[in-house]
């Protein structure tokens, strides 16, 4: 190894950074260590004037190691990494102490601070010099895509990708496309019909030249890795097909809540009592008619069923509460002189021309109800003779602060929308994580919410958290947008952190095969050692540190440069 | 002088560092004791790691990872999580107490919890006093 | 104990008023803008929940529409234009229907061909009287002029017979009111919860009806004081005329012309004058729609304010042309005057508008007695 030459900066961040940790102490303090041939501090290392420092003193003293004391490296480790590189040293070998977040946002003694401070760029100092360089790497990328459901977003993201001319595959569980909107009479707000929007879809998937469309069919496995995925599935049971792809979608959609598990609500007990999804078929039939047969002279639509309550959903299903206000308008023009209860928790109106819908509602002769979901549910009882309907309603309205009783004849429930059951076959055949609610988790909740941490495995609808169509299809257009996108290019960068086996250490127990998440350690027989596929490894090091041989290499987190870190934050006490 | 005990801390980067670095924007203060160590996950934290910090004399060693369930690489806090529970024992018995080293879950909007938690561990190792693991290492390293 | 909701309620409500009460989303705002609303009385959020939800009861109860004065900041600030000051309007006209036994102020306030057709009819019969069932008595007029030069009214209009017909129509018009009076009590006071009042309280808070008939202090709380001159002006003038129409009638309609600064003449100048200047407030602001206020006009407030402009207006001119010495048209604005004035007590007073002047002042007295009730010693509170 060449002898380590490295560059420290140390950054004021304005007085961000500077009045609470003494910079030039910092600048001394570390001056003279072993291997720092300069040391410099400077009032905004990540402007254009800082980055130029960087890359002039690299040329100048012909640096080959950089440490920048400034923010923390998850805002500006990859600015201070493309200096690097623009001044021809590869960008790994560079390490940033965080002494703003970590260190003069968070304390208020300036001695304390600049003692933290110092102990932290000691640590990156002596952590840098036996960073080694990475290289970048890519993988090409088979034109074709797996979508994994046929609901409103697998359907548009096929269409998207097919209309670019590229091959998609879509693989649906149930025997038709559609998905939920196929069970949907009208959308809110615009009270437009969900059939004329879903069934060309539909049509235009089943015609178009680019789409195979595999129905009653399921993923059981998936090999391979971002670019080259591969699957074998059986169509109506006969002799399984294998499919190449380079992209795969999970569109797999939404389970309605069963609320049979709230006593409450007497469901199935009472006949009319049902969910949305169920007056959604009467609204289909054209008609709205009791078990009776007969229209009800009060409908009462009760919301979050199964949601916001820590029994059974914490989460917000976002779209009941819209749903509901389009039963009002359905319920109002099928039966004028009904009366409507509207019986929420909270009116929730956040998208777009829904308050609008919302005020509109208000004008339609509905009663609004509150009940507080915290404190005590609604209870649906049956009804005496006299009270001249078919069950009473009985609830604590919160906004008159009175208990009430709600005469009603029909009950809609507006279950929430829960995760598909039976998803864990997919989940770990594609490689992406559940969260508690068994949503599937998206790499970035806000920056990148349509990909997983697994390379080329994208998530789009309502498996993801619920949502409404506009959400679902900007999501499928999104991660469609994605893929096209790694199509043209023909390949894609992969992690370059990864693992990698020092065979001459590996003694063959296979350990760190059982401990990786990915299935990118396979054992070589021969050879009788593992081999990582750097392709499939994410970089997370468990297998490293499960070694007992300590064969395996965790770059850039290898066990000498995190020794020297912890070396590093004790030395100077 | 007073003693001013030192914590050293591994976070992943995915909750626990997003956690404390949440604490930093949000300017929540707490003791300045700590010395944050980066590590893609939760998982990579070997049991040499903890006990190298000890040797340096560090008075006390925080572990922290994704809430279970929430892992960025699926499951590696739970595989922290067993290593963790074997080590532990055996620091045990190798006289390091129990409140010194800790695991704790942090997702990254816990910048607060992440603060209370270093004042809450500055706080009992005050109690404690100094870790005695460096200096009995010393001591043995002069009688040989 | 719950309470059955009743949706066909807020139907009926929409007929005493103009507003759209379901636009209310509960902000509060209103209540917190309102100078009157107070502790243990809040309104009207509170009110336009009782509405919505069709709480028959819980409306019947209320005393708080009463308490309300018509500011309209709660209407000018409502972030949903729900317009809780006219809700409150259309609370006391529903209240004033219910209050009453006979069922008539329903029919006044939800149908204009009855309330007009039934101020014609009265001013009909009135003009019969005059024509045919006076001579029919054997009354005859004269044309002749007294000493003086004045009209001798009384040959046309009896005093004696006047008089009796104004008692008469006082103890009609009283005993419809305090029936009525009587009504609100038991809804507000006797029927609900379990509370009752003292007797000792009932005479110990009794001077705020007093008070508050006379000096309208909650009115005056609202933050723009020039309604509360206007209105104390008009409503002093209206009790001083009243009083000495039914009253004292010998006294003041007299043939003899007193001079300008006799108690007789200087009382009802300052009764006319009084009238008027209110008169031309309510009517101005209510033509101007300026203030929140007089934005929404019921067919009972301009029914109400014609009506006692006219009675005030032919007054004004069987006064000029009895001093002036115009028997005929004195006579004829007479008839005029009567056929204004009768059906306008008959009708505002007990069933309509002007019956507030009652429930106000009582309705003040009856949240005094409520905020000392004490409970009522049941055997279900004990279990309690």
């Amino acid at each position: 190894m060449e002898e380590p030459r490295i560059g420290v900066y140390v950054c004021w961040c304005g007085t961000n950074i500077s009045k609470m940790v003494d910079v030039e102490a910092v600048t001394n303090e570390v001056k003279a260590l072993p291997n720092v041939t300069i040391a410099k501090n400077y009032k905004y290392m990540c402007s254009d004037p800082g980055q130029d420092l960087i890359i002039k003193d690299i040329k100048l003293h012909n640096l080959n190691r950089v440490v920048v004391a400034a923010c923390s490296p998850r805002i500006h480790e990859l600015t201070f990494r493309t200096a690097c590189e623009k001044a021809g040293i590869n960008p790994y070998l560079f390490e940033m102490a965080n002494v703003r977040e970590q260190d003069s946002w968070v304390h208020t003694d300036r001695t304390e601070a600049t003692n933290k401070a110092i102990d932290l760029v000691v640590a990156a100092i002596r952590r840098v010099r036996y960073h080694e360089p990475l290289q970048k790497r890519f993988v090409n990328v088979n034109p074709a895509t797996l979508i994994i459901g046929g609901g409103i977003s697998g359907l548009t993201a096929a269409l998207e990708i097919a209309n670019a001319g590229k091959q998609v595959y879509l693989v649906e569980k149930s025997d038709q496309l559609g998905g939920q909107v196929k069970k949907f009479d009208l959308t809110f707000p615009h009270l437009s019909s969900a059939q004329q929007m879903i069934r060309p879809i539909v049509q235009r998937v089943d015609n178009h030249p680019n789409i195979s469309v595999f129905l009653e069919t399921e993923i059981r496995e998936v090999t391979g890795y971002i670019g080259n995925f591969k699957t074998a599935i059986s169509v109506n049971g006969g002799d399984p097909v294998e499919l190449e792809f380079g992209n795969i979608i999970a569109a797999v959609g939404l389970k309605p809540f069963n609320p049979e598990v709230i006593s409450e609500y007497n469901y199935k007990e009472f006949p009319d009592v049902i969910t949305s999804f169920e007056f959604e078929e009467k609204l289909l039939a054209g008609r709205i008619l009791t078990v009776y047969g007969k229209e009800p002279r009060n409908v009462a639509i009760i919301h979050c069923v199964g949601s916001r309550n820590k029994k059974y959903h914490e989460y917000c299903s976002r779209v009941c509460c819209m749903a509901a206000l389009k039963y009002v308008h359905q319920v109002r023009a099928a039966l004028p002189s009904a009366n409507i209860f509207e019986i929420y928790a909270d009116m929730r109106a956040y998208g777009k021309g829904h308050e609008e819908f919302y005020a509109l509602t208000t004008h339609r002769q509905i009663m609004f109800l509150m009940y507080d979901q915290q404190k005590k549910l609604p209870v649906i009882n049956q009804a005496d003779r006299s009270d001249n309907c078919n069950m009473i309603i009985e609830m604590d309205e919160l906004l008159s602060g009175q208990s009430i009783e709600v005469p009603v004849d029909m009950v809609i429930l507006m279950v929430n929308m829960e995760a598909q059951e039976n998803v864990k076959q997919v989940v770990r055949a594609i490689g992406v994580s559940l969260c508690g609610n068994q949503f599937f988790i998206e790499k970035h909740p806000k920056l990148d919410p349509v990909a997983t941490t697994t390379g080329g495995v994208y998530i789009i609808g309502t498996c993801q958290g619920p949502k409404d169509i506009p959400d679902s299809v900007a999501q499928a257009r999104a991660a469609a947008a994605r893929i096209l996108g790694a199509i043209a290019q023909g390949s894609v960068p992969i992690e370059v952190t990864t693992a990698s086996v020092n065979e001459l250490l590996c003694c063959g127990c296979q350990t760190c095969i059982g401990v990786c998440p990915y299935k990118a350690i396979s054992y070589d027989e021969n050879n009788k050692v593992s081999i990582v596929n750097e392709i499939l490894c994410k970089g997370c090091g468990t297998c490293g540190s499960a070694c007992p041989a300590g064969a395996i290499i965790s770059k850039h987190f290898t066990d000498l440069q995190i020794l020297s870190e912890i070396e590093g934050v004790m030395s100077m006490s | 002088m007073d003693f001013r005990p030192k914590i050293v801390a591994f976070l992943c980067n995915w909750c626990a560092y997003t956690g404390a670095d949440l604490a930093g924007t949000s300017r929540i203060h707490y003791a300045p004791n700590i010395r944050i160590i980066r590590i893609m996950c939760s998982g990579r934290i070997e049991p040499t790691f903890i006990l190298k910090a000890f040797q340096q004399g560090a008075d006390g060693v925080l572990v922290c990872g994704c809430h279970p369930g929430d892992c960025h690489y699926q499951e590696g806090n739970y595989k922290c999580l067993r290593r963790f529970k074997l080590l532990q024992k055996f620091t045990r018995q190798m006289g390091i107490e129990k409140d010194r080293l800790r695991l704790e879950w942090i997702s990254a909007s816990e910048g607060k919890q992440f603060a209370e938690l270093v004042n809450d561990m500055t706080k009992t190792l005050l109690s404690m006093g100094p870790s005695k693991v460096k200096s009995s290492l010393e001591v043995e390293h002069l009688n040989v | 104990m719950s309470v059955r909701v009743h949706p066909e309620l807020r139907n009926q409500l929409m007929q005493f008023g103009i507003g759209d009460w379901n636009a209310c989303y509960h902000c509060g705002t209103c209540t917190a803008m309102c100078p009157l609303s107070e502790e243990g009385f809040l309104f009207p959020r509170k009110k336009i929940r009782l509405m919505q939800m069709g709480l028959k009861n819980e409306i019947e109860s209320s005393v708080e529409p009463w308490l309300c004065y018509y500011c309209g900041d709660c209407t000018s600030t409502c972030p949903r234009d729900a317009n809780p000051g006219e809700l409150m309007m259309s609370l006391r006209r529903y209240l004033t229907s219910i209050y009453d036994w006979t069922g008539l102020s329903k029919k006044f306030y939800t149908s204009e061909v009855w309330e007009i057709g039934s101020i014609l009819l009265i001013a009909v019969l009135v003009v019969i009287a005059f024509l045919i069932g006076l001579p029919a008595m054997g009354y005859s007029f004269t044309t002749e002029l007294t000493s003086q030069g004045g009209v001798k009214i009384n040959s046309f209009a009896p005093i004696h017979i006047i008089e009796a017909f104004d008692w008469a129509m006082a103890i009609v018009v009283g005993g419809l009111l305090i029936s009525n009076i009587l009504r609100m009590y038991y809804k507000i006071i006797w029927k609900h919860g379990h509370t009752k009042v003292t007797f000792w309280v009932h005479v110990r808070e009794f001077w705020r009806l007093v008070f508050n008939f006379s000096v309208q202090p909650k009115f005056g709380k609202c933050d723009d004081k020039r309604y509360w001159f206007s209105h104390w002006f008009l409503m002093s003038g209206y009790t001083i005329m009243f009083i000495v129409v039914v009253v004292f009638l010998p006294w003041f309609q007299t043939e003899k012309i007193l001079p300008p600064w006799h108690l007789q003449r200087a009382l009802g100048y300052y009764a006319t004058f009084g009238l008027l200047f209110g008169l031309l407030v309510a009517i101005t602001g209510r033509m101007r729609r300026k203030d929140v206020k007089f934005y929404f006009s019921h067919v009972s407030d301009w029914l109400f304010l014609v009506m006692l402009t006219l009675t005030v207006i032919t007054g004004i001119l069987i006064h000029i042309f009895r001093i002036y010495g115009m028997p005929y048209a004195t006579y004829i604005f007479y008839i005029i005057h009567m056929a204004v004035l009768v059906p306008m007590i008959l009708i505002e007073v007990p069933f309509s508008k002007w019956s507030h002047l009652a429930y106000r002042p009582f309705a003040v007295y009856f949240q005094h007695l409520k905020t000392h009730a004490v409970p009522r010693k049941t055997k279900i509170n004990s279990i309690n």
